[in-house]
């Protein structure tokens, strides 16, 4: 995207004014997406994202600017709209010489597939689900993929280049008896090419949400209260991404804005809870190579056996936390500078037995699917929707539930946790914070949390 | 062969730089290689933002950004490319027409004539002639207001001041031209404060006209960390509430797409077929008006003239939202909604300035006239919480409890679960203080509502 020579004098353009360190970020990538309601394409679209930002930092205080000319003039003019805030003592750059080569191979890049394939899978799924059930009112099935090169190079002399291979299927199933609409969504997704669908089998995604959707059509309103919870794998993970691990983001611990700041090496969880962030899976939705500043992608164990080991922190956040980087810096695009993020997060699996979990937990609530949810990082405060739950009554499922939505602290629930299960699996989203929308895992085994608030209608059984 | 593009346009076109010239080779050769129509588009924007830190600069961004998107036209169908690049025009038009035969999709999607468009009022800017010294100066003098308001304040988090502009513009095959643009400017703080051991964050923000208002701004953020404190949550049941008027804004923003006759159309709106009907109570007017001063425009994003309407008017389906693809296939006009999320995009219906008709009275007015009940002033994760398609919602929420008309105490973890036009139909009382949320480039707006027999739940029931 850019030589060397050139990338070299658009630094020292950003630290002309006394920054003490500057960085360059690049990208190029192209997309395709394609959407289809009812086995019907609708829209198909193609976009090539290209630019780049340059951010200065001076001690804890940064400054960035964006452009998409990449000429280097431009670039340069960038650097300098950047630096204009800065006044320091300033720093030298150093030449490129720790070269970091994060191209990852596709074995089926996206360029080599037309269409007609991409439309195959989205019928496939969407055939399935018809076919699962005459409650079956509407499919509506999105196909993306992405494949973006970025280049992060920085005064200490990294010069990182990572490829980031994505793609994702999406159906949602619309169950109706005329008067009751529900819906059921699954959503497989991978970081590699084209070869993710020797892994997706869209006919089993495109039934599962299909089934979600029926039950739910005929559940009840789920009493509201204080109960214990059993939250299945896979996108249940959504209560340790939103309850816990925002908290442990620099973007939240460096200002002093997180109910867990200073308790590195505190109890925060019950001893059974050991959680991760490891952005390096091979293929993985939210896995990196390199991180948006350069650095090499990390495993992360954030909690073990219920102590607290590590924040997720980027430079700025090193910087004012006094701690080591942690490979978690990321951005949606050049328009965004680069923060604490997640990649892969994740409940490490357990020793519990997923159905003595239930058959003991008396009254309550099994929540299967999880939707999304949100925290106030500062109090701890999340909620998050249960897209398919079931009633469970002296140990055993009793009756499908809708509307359920889980409530409660972080900080409160790692503590209630009392059955970790043994078998971990991922579900695939979007993450949305200071620094855009960037593809995250979330995963966990079945869990249970011995008292959780359940709001929703309050219907009665 | 027929060619759109006449031999006046090319002239037009050159005169107005590269990007011009990029936009009429494109369409040339998309006609060339046999699309039977080609529309470019072209967002051109920029921004500056300043963010504070125990009075110095924290946080600073500059930029600018350009994206160019085609829409082809072929065989009745529409295909999409988009481009941050202007380089190998030749690929990226085979990109679109690839995608217009991907589509199979029999529904017409017309593209905009060229059209006489309204007059906009322009909108009040107070930042308008600062330069970027000035506005730092502004954001630094934010924070030391909002310190400055209450001694529970510990720290800002965040103080922001932000100024953008933008242009749009499109070309077709058709021979529109229109060109559009806007500025925003705002501020914002969300201090923390501390008290007897509990942290709460609070949030204003002043935009565009008013953002110079740093006192109000300050005081109004702290005013809402002060009034979440010592919370307790409240029995569930049925509860006579108030939704103030930004919260009642998120709620309706949440289920603005049940509006759009796109959902409608393809079965994932409650509302289909419904226009006609009361859906909501006589004292409800919802209005849909691009040209409102708050974030007026005088054409949507597919180039039809803005018009307003009252979407629900005294309570009565009046319209959905169309675009020109909708509007043709219901047989209406469109109602100028054509939305585009980016240049590239494929055209869907977006919501202007989207607001609940103001009536009468204060907030203070109302809560006095509600006697006992809840005043609900936030929401949280509501993009979660609702479902659109059914109308449903299940919300966790915050508030104040309000015992014969008096405000009484901070209530919180507590969920307000309904369905959305069962809410509707239940608002006894407008208040008469209209208010829209952040700017951007849709607006949301109330003024606060009363409703009787909300269901509300939460802790409380049967717990620890």
């Amino acid at each position: 995207m850019i030589s060397r020579t050139s990338a070299e004098r658009v630094l020292n353009a950003a630290l002309a004014t006394g920054g003490d360190f500057a960085e360059l970020y690049m990208e190029d990538g192209e997309s395709h997406s394609i959407s289809m309601l009812d086995g019907v394409v609708e829209n198909a679209a193609y976009s090539r994202a290209r630019g780049a930002g340059v951010r200065i930092l001076s001690g804890t205080r940064s400054a960035y600017a964006y452009t998409v000319d990449i000429s280097e003039s431009a670039l340069v003019e960038t650097a300098k709209k950047a630096s204009a805030i800065i006044k320091g003592e300033g720093g030298g750059v150093l030449p490129f010489t720790d070269i970091r080569d994060g191209n990852y191979r596709c074995r089926i890049p996206f360029s080599a597939v037309d269409n007609a394939k991409r439309v195959h899978l989205l019928k496939l799924g969407t055939d399935a689900a018809k076919a699962e059930s005459g409650e079956i009112t509407k499919v509506s099935a999105a196909y993306m993929d992405t494949d973006k090169k970025v280049l992060v190079c920085n005064t200490e002399g990294v010069w990182a280049e990572d490829r980031r291979p994505r793609t994702r299927l999406a159906f949602t199933a619309v169950a109706s008896d005329g008067m009751e609409f529900q819906t059921g969504q699954e959503i497989p997704a991978f970081g590699m090419g084209f070869e993710a669908y020797e892994l997706i089998d869209p006919e089993k995604d495109g039934r599962t949400a299909a089934r979600t959707a029926v039950t739910m059509l005929h559940g009840v309103d789920c009493p509201a209260g204080y109960m214990p919870v059993v939250i299945d794998g896979g996108f249940g993970g959504v209560i340790l991404h939103e309850a816990c691990v925002h908290s442990l983001e620099a973007t939240s611990v460096a200002r002093g804005n997180s109910e867990f700041c200073g308790k590195l090496g505190q109890k925060i969880a019950s001893d059974i809870v050991t959680a991760i962030d490891d952005g390096t899976l091979p293929g993985e939705w939210g896995s990196i190579r390199y991180d948006d500043e350069g650095n090499p992608s990390q495993c992360n164990v954030l909690i073990q056996n219920g102590m607290l080991k590590s924040y997720l922190v980027d430079r700025l956040g090193s910087r004012i936390m006094n701690q080591p980087m942690t490979g978690s810096a990321r951005r949606q695009s050049y328009e965004f500078a680069p923060t604490s993020r997640m990649t892969n997060t994740f409940f490490a699996p357990g020793y519990d037995d997923e159905e003595e979990m239930i058959r003991t937990m008396g009254e309550g609530l099994f929540a299967a699917k999880m939707g999304g949810g949100s925290v106030n990082p500062l109090t701890g405060e999340f909620n998050f929707s249960v897209l398919e739950g079931y009633w469970v009554k002296d140990g055993k499922i009793h009756c499908p539930v809708r509307g359920a939505a889980l409530i409660g602290r972080g900080a409160d629930v790692l503590m209630k946790i009392d059955r970790v299960g043994m078998n971990m699996w991922f579900g695939h989203g979007m993450c949305g914070s200071r620094s855009g929308s960037v593809p995250t895992n979330v995963g966990q085994p079945r869990i249970r949390v011995s008292g959780i608030t359940v709001g929703g209608k309050g219907g009665r059984l | 062969m027929h060619n759109g593009l006449d031999r006046e346009h090319k002239a037009e076109i050159k005169a107005d730089g590269r990007i011009k010239e990029y936009a009429h080779r494109l369409m040339t050769i998309a006609m060339d290689r046999g699309c039977d129509g080609a529309e470019v588009c072209v967002n051109e924007s920029d921004e500056f933002s300043v963010g504070v830190l125990e009075d110095e600069v924290d946080d600073y961004t500059v930029s600018s950004s350009f994206g160019l998107g085609i829409r082809v036209q072929k065989d009745g169908r529409n295909g999409y490319a988009y481009t941050e690049a202007m380089d190998d025009p030749e690929g990226f038009v085979e990109e679109a027409i690839d995608n217009a035969e991907t589509v199979k999709s029999e529904d017409i999607h017309p593209m905009a004539e060229p059209a006489e468009y309204p007059e906009i009022q322009k909108k009040t800017d107070a930042l308008k002639d600062m330069d970027e010294s000035e506005k730092i100066e502004l954001c630094k003098a934010l924070e030391r207001e909002t310190k400055r308001c209450d001694g529970r304040v510990k720290r800002v988090a965040y103080c922001k001041v932000v100024t953008a502009g933008g242009r749009f513009c499109i070309y077709n095959t058709l021979g529109l031209r229109a060109e559009r643009s806007d500025r925003v400017s705002c501020c914002y703080v969300e201090p923390v404060l501390e008290d007897k051991g509990q942290m709460r964050d609070g949030f204003a923000f002043r935009a565009d006209g008013e953002a110079l208002d740093i006192a109000g701004c300050a005081r109004e953020a702290v005013d809402e960390a002060i009034a979440a404190m010592d919370p307790a949550p409240v029995a569930p049941g049925k509860y006579d509430i108030i939704l103030r008027n930004d919260a009642m804004a998120s709620v309706l923003g949440a289920f603005a797409g049940m509006f759009s006759a796109d959902a409608a159309q393809k079965g994932l709106s409650p509302l289909a077929g419904r226009e006609g009907e009361d859906i909501a109570a006589e004292c409800v007017t919802l209005m849909d008006d691009p040209l409102y001063p708050i974030n007026p425009s005088p054409f949507d994003d597919e180039g039809t003239p803005s018009v307003a309407k009252a979407v629900i008017k005294d309570g009565k389906l009046e319209t959905l939202l169309h675009n020109l693809k909708t509007a043709k296939k219901a047989g209406v006009k469109s109602t100028s909604n054509g939305g585009r999320s980016s240049a590239g995009s494929p055209v869907g219906v977006r919501i202007t300035n989207f607001y609940i008709a103001p009536k009468e009275g204060t907030l203070g007015q109302l809560i006095s006239e509600l006697g006992d009940g809840l005043l609900i002033t936030d929401f949280s994760g509501l993009h979660a919480g609702v479902n659109p398609v059914s109308g449903k919602f299940s919300v966790l929420c915050k508030g104040r409890l309000i015992k014969d008309g008096r405000d009484v105490r901070a209530v919180n973890e507590i969920t307000l679960s309904g369905d959305f036009t069962e809410l509707l139909r239940s608002i006894v009382r407008v208040g008469g203080d209209l208010r829209f949320s952040m700017p951007g480039g849709s607006c949301v707006g109330s003024p606060s509502v009363m409703v009787r027999g909300a269901m509300i739940s939460g802790r409380g029931d049967g717990g620890q």
